[in-house]
């Protein structure tokens, strides 16, 4: 009776967990959808819908809007254990060498094709510190999960983000609306900007508010490219 | 590493000292009480706010130490690191009466770091906090045109919901999407003192829940840039109050038409009870199920009227009793009667015979006189009976006892019979044979001997010869009402053909009795009947009924047989039947076959008559000798 009771068991064990297996996969996969929520099909993609490029627009706004929520969540984290040291505000950012138009008047006389590179520029120069980031994080626990969940969210939006970018940038040029200048959008400046050391000196909070600042930025930058680009009342 | 490990000795150590710090942040960027409470003596800033992400203002206080409050004395310089070889400006547009320095588009750089200094005439007051950045010194303006609309009040009346929707104000470029804004909407009771708060949204237009009818309420609302922290200034309230609705004009109405409603059904039904339209009343007014026997009053049955109701299901009236039944319930049509007669006995199967032929078993006593027609009373009642046929017959035992008692003597039955059958009415009785008069009593015992196949009944074996002759005669006689010469042939003649089934059957429809014309026609050859030795029973003889004269005979309540010859006159059985009552109030058992003619006068031997159906305690008392 026992043997008969433990492969009973055994198969129920069998066949429970690639159930649970499917199961898990599925939680996961639901969320890595959630993420991916705003990112574009590419061309050779199949099953992909024909997206226009003011919704292609509104997709990656979006993303950034959160991106940038979530990095005000965790400055503001950060502003609570930490107290910042004095000229804060002057220190230096390391995507400070990368020009940028500091207001709307600025956004809106420079061409098209300079803020799409200028908003590429930005993502590309903060794959690599935010990676780093949410290592540092993880490793060290001196967070709760939270946190520690918000810092890997963001680094993954930036790359998200940026693939997005790059999608709208390429319908703008197939669209014609801008033209092939941008090439390896200013590739070099932004490699630059992540290989130099200088965001490997800064310690977390220093990343977290430059972060803040910049993300804010690439938000008001995508507004006013597709208020540029897409007509829409107001704009 | 090493950057790690210090920053957590870093963060140890400054997690204890969390307490007594002050928030950390811009000097202005506290709040104003923690501000003056610092109560600095020098020169400051007070404040700097954007409206607009576009351009910002800075505001001084002079200080109270040195008496700098003249205008001139103070000096606002700027530094704007956005490059490293960055100077210190001065303001590009003072404005001295609100002791404000306002920069422009021009001057304005947003994501880039400012530092604002005061310069006196020697000195600087330079504060390290008054540095910033311009996003994050954005503050909205509050929204503007607030209106709200009523959205629905709760059925009880005492709650309702406001949707509040406004403008985004006019200096946020929205609309580009420089600036996006969410809103707080605030209210309260108009005396209160306390706000609630609604969560943060992005949308113009919120709904607020649960507010309380009769009461006035305030509603204000902020900005804030989402993602920022700080919030503008509170728009203008707007105060907006909802008072009771007249709820009498909403229930008045439907209470009257409720009322009226109920009314006019009312009427409408009485006017259907009243105006008695039969399927109307139906429906409204199911009849109340009582027995209702065709054709009988429902009134006899209440008083224990029972030699009335004994007479009429008996058949008693003749064929009145149809005329009698519809007579009543004639306005109730919906009326069901319980059927008591039994005229589908045609087609039934064997079982239906048999139990129908059961209740046909009814031996009558007869006695037979030779020419003497004993039953001359008999036959003038049966006669009487017959003339009688639409008259009710009113409540007289002699009536009644005629009508149970047919015993008719054939000659007088022939009399009758001829006018009867020339008429075409026939007593059911009067299918008696022409021959002996025979004094035909019914009798409700018979012996049955033997069941036939066919369903007929065998009674009283002993007899059978006498009544062959008897029943081919009155066979003949049902059959064709031939004179009697003829019927005498055919008798005869028929006497050497089957036996016939002689039997008793109680004819008055409506009666529990079988009609006995369609019992005899449709009876298959009748077993000779044959009364039992001990009875003195009538034979049964077959009825004889024209299909014409078939509504017509229902004169009499019995058909009796014939009894063939005075030999049927047999001893004393075990129980037996009072036949009669003689003159001295004895019973007659029975009566003696070879009457004197005097006997055979017609007599009225029932002073006290004898009810064959049901004795009741009133005519209990009738017989009682």
């Amino acid at each position: 009776m026992a043997p008969i009771y433990n492969t009973s068991r055994h198969l129920k064990a069998l066949y429970i967990s690639p159930l649970f297996v499917a199961l898990v996969c599925l939680a996961f996969c639901s969320r890595l959808s959630r993420m991916k929520a705003a990112s574009i099909c590419t061309n050779s993609q199949t099953g992909c819908h024909f997206l226009s490029l003011a919704n292609l627009f509104d997709r990656v706004i979006h993303h950034s809007a959160r991106m940038h929520g979530i990095s005000n969540d965790l400055h503001s984290e950060f502003e609570l254990y930490f107290l910042p040291s004095k000229n804060r505000v002057s220190r230096n950012c390391h995507t400070s060498t990368i020009l940028t138009p500091n207001g709307k008047e600025n956004a809106q006389r420079i061409a098209r094709e300079e803020l799409t590179e200028v908003i590429l520029k930005l993502l590309l120069a903060w794959r690599d510190p935010l990676w780093h980031f949410h290592q540092n994080m993880a490793r060290h626990h001196k967070f709760n999960n939270l946190s520690s969940n918000k810092s890997l969210e963001m680094s993954e939006m930036v790359h998200e983000l940026r693939k997005g970018v790059q999608k709208v940038a390429e319908k703008m040029q197939m669209l014609g609306i801008i033209s092939n200048s941008l090439g390896t959008l200013g590739s070099r400046e932004a490699l630059l900007a992540s290989d130099s050391p200088e965001w490997r000196l800064m310690n977390d909070y220093n990343l977290l508010y430059c972060f803040r600042r910049d993300s804010n930025k690439i938000q008001n930058y995508l507004k006013i490219l597709k208020c540029r680009i897409v007509p829409e009342h107001g704009c | 590493m090493t950057v790690s490990l210090s920053s957590i000795i870093l963060l140890v150590l400054l997690n204890s000292a969390l307490d007594w710090l002050p928030t950390p942040g811009f000097a202005f960027l506290m709040d104003h009480d923690q501000r003056s409470s610092s109560a600095t003596l020098e020169p400051h800033f007070t404040d700097c706010i954007s409206r607009d992400q576009v351009t910002f203002r800075c505001w001084w206080s002079p200080g109270r130490l040195h008496n700098l409050s003249s205008p001139g004395t103070l000096s606002v310089f700027y530094l704007k690191k956005d490059s490293p070889t960055s100077e210190w400006k001065e303001c590009p547009e003072y404005i001295h009466e609100n002791r404000e320095c306002f920069f422009d588009a021009n001057h304005t750089s947003i994501w880039t770091p400012y530092c604002v200094q005061l310069r006196g005439q020697n000195i600087t007051y330079f504060n390290e906090d008054d540095c910033f950045t311009v996003e994050n010194i954005v503050r909205p303006d509050p929204p503007v045109s607030l209106n709200w609309t009523l959205l629905n009040i709760s059925p009880s009346g005492l709650s309702y919901d406001v949707l509040v929707n406004w403008e985004p104000p006019p200096s946020a470029d929205v609309s580009v999407g420089w600036m996006r804004i969410e809103y707080e909407v605030q209210y309260r009771e108009r005396n209160a003192t306390n706000w609630e708060t609604l969560e943060k949204q992005p949308h113009t237009q919120q709904t607020i829940y649960g507010l309380q009818i009769g009461k006035e309420y305030e509603v204000h609302i902020r900005s804030r840039m989402q993602a920022f922290v700080k919030f503008g200034e509170f728009s203008d309230s707007i105060f907006f109050e909802v008072t009771e609705i007249p709820s009498n004009d909403s229930t008045v109405p439907f209470t009257l038409v409720l009322t009226f409603g109920i009314v006019g059904v009312l009427m409408v039904a009485m006017l259907i009870v009243i105006s008695r339209q039969q399927r109307l009343m139906m429906i409204l007014l199911p009849p109340v199920p009582t027995p209702k026997i065709k054709g009988i009053d429902s009134e006899l049955l209440k008083k224990g009227k029972l030699e009335e109701l004994n007479f009429i299901l008996n058949g008693g009236g003749g064929d009145g009793l149809p005329a009698y039944a519809t007579d009543f319930y004639q306005e109730e049509p919906w009326v069901e009667f319980i059927e008591v007669d039994e005229e589908d006995v045609e087609g039934e199967d064997k079982e239906d015979n048999y139990n129908s032929d059961t209740q046909k078993l009814l031996g009558l006593p007869h006695r037979t006189t030779e020419g003497c027609s004993t039953i001359s009373y008999p036959d003038d009642d049966s006669g009487q009976a017959s003339s009688d046929n639409t008259n009710l017959p009113a409540h007289d035992s002699q009536m009644l006892i005629a009508s149970l008692l047919p015993g008719q003597p054939e000659d007088n039955e022939d009399t009758v019979d001829t006018p009867a059958s020339e008429t075409g009415e026939r007593p059911l009785i009067q299918t008696q044979i022409r021959g002996p008069q025979t004094w035909v009593n019914t009798d409700l015992y018979a012996q049955v001997s033997n069941v036939m196949p066919s369903g007929g009944v065998v009674l009283s074996p002993g007899q059978q010869p006498k009544i062959q002759d008897n029943t081919s005669s009155s066979e003949s006689k049902t059959q064709k009402g031939e004179k009697k010469n003829e019927d005498k042939e055919g008798i005869e003649e028929q006497t050497k053909n089957e036996p016939r089934f002689q039997m008793l059957v109680v004819i008055p429809e409506g009666s529990e009795y079988s009609a006995e014309s369609d019992a005899i026609q449709t009876s298959t050859p009748p077993s000779s009947p044959v009364p039992g030795s001990g009875y003195q029973t009538i034979q049964p003889q077959p009825m004889e009924t024209k299909p014409a004269a078939m509504p017509d005979t229902n004169q009499s309540p019995y058909i009796l047989p014939e009894s063939p010859q005075s030999q049927l006159f047999a001893p004393v059985a075990d129980y037996t039947v009072v036949q009669e009552l003689d003159t001295h109030h004895s019973l007659l058992l029975n009566p003696p076959p070879s009457q004197s003619p005097s006997l055979c006068q017609p007599q009225h031997p029932l002073k006290a008559p004898m009810p064959v159906g049901y004795v009741t305690p009133d005519l209990l008392g009738n017989l009682t000798p």
